[in-house]
């Protein structure tokens, strides 16, 4: 079964990680290039993607004659998707655990940042929403 | 450049499309799937994927005694991922239109959900240096 772990974040949370030390930096992303490593390594991995800056984000609708109207102004309780990963693992518990892995990512300094790992299935049909 | 094109919506919205009749959910995902066809053809198609209802959603934070924490408690106001695709385009404003495209997939009765979808472009890690 897939799981999708997402992290998000407001602005603000993306305004501090903007922040960051250069070498703070690194070893976060040191360590989510280990983390997608390991994934590999273990045979769950199926995607991973990182996402644009919330400042660049654009809210999409349809005009009446079809064309984009698109907005770029969000509320600054607005949480963004920052990243995902997928995995395709035995049970959602399997997920968690990985997610709490995502979750000790390192902050400032090196301690675990401890963030908020959204996990949910991924569908593998649009009937699996029980309709 | 790629783009990811994200539909979102809170418990009560997703509680509300599921109790659509089953001739309008069929409406909506038969427009949705030519819609992916379309870019499939184009070659824009990169991904799409849709997610579990948010009731099953759980948030993890780090770990106690080895085991994930885990909690499946969110403001009512939470927006939920509920789906993507993404797509390889030449400029954001090709991801903007067909954004809106999906935006005015049938509601119930036919007309457009008009629904808002954000648009964010995918980066590499590198970059998010930069």
């Amino acid at each position: 079964m897939k799981y999708i772990l997402m992290m998000n974040g407001t602005k603000a949370d993306f305004g501090e990680y903007a922040r960051w030390s250069k070498q703070d930096m690194e070893a976060s992303v040191a360590f989510m290039r280990t983390f997608g490593k390991q994934l590999k390594d273990e045979g769950v991995f199926v995607a991973t993607e990182g996402l644009g800056w919330p400042d660049q984000a654009k809210l999409v609708r349809a005009g009446r004659n079809g064309t984009p109207i698109t907005d770029g102004v969000f509320q600054d309780s607005k949480e963004f998707l920052a990243a995902y990963w997928i995995v395709d693992v035995d049970s959602p518990e399997q997920a968690y655990k990985i997610a709490a892995r995502a979750s000790a990512a390192p902050s400032p300094g090196g301690a675990p940042s401890n963030m908020p790992i959204e996990v949910r299935q991924v569908l593998d049909n649009h009937s699996d929403l029980g309709i | 450049m790629k783009y990811i094109l994200l539909m979102s919506g809170t418990k009560v919205g997703v509680d509300t499309y599921v109790a659509w009749s089953k001739k309008d959910i069929d409406t909506h995902m038969a427009v949705l799937k030519s819609i992916n066809r379309e870019l499939t053809e184009s070659g824009e198609f990169v991904d799409t994927e849709g997610l579990a209802r948010p009731d099953q959603a759980i948030v993890v934070r780090g770990q106690n005694a080895g085991m994930p924490i885990t909690d499946g408690i969110f403001p009512e106001a939470k927006e939920f991922l509920l789906g993507y695709w993404i797509v390889d385009v030449r400029s954001p404003e090709r991801a903007h239109e067909i954004a809106s495209r999906i935006s005015v997939a049938p509601g119930p009765g036919g007309g457009p959900t008009n629904m808002p979808i954000e648009v964010r472009q995918i980066v590499s890690l590198s970059s998010k240096l930069s």
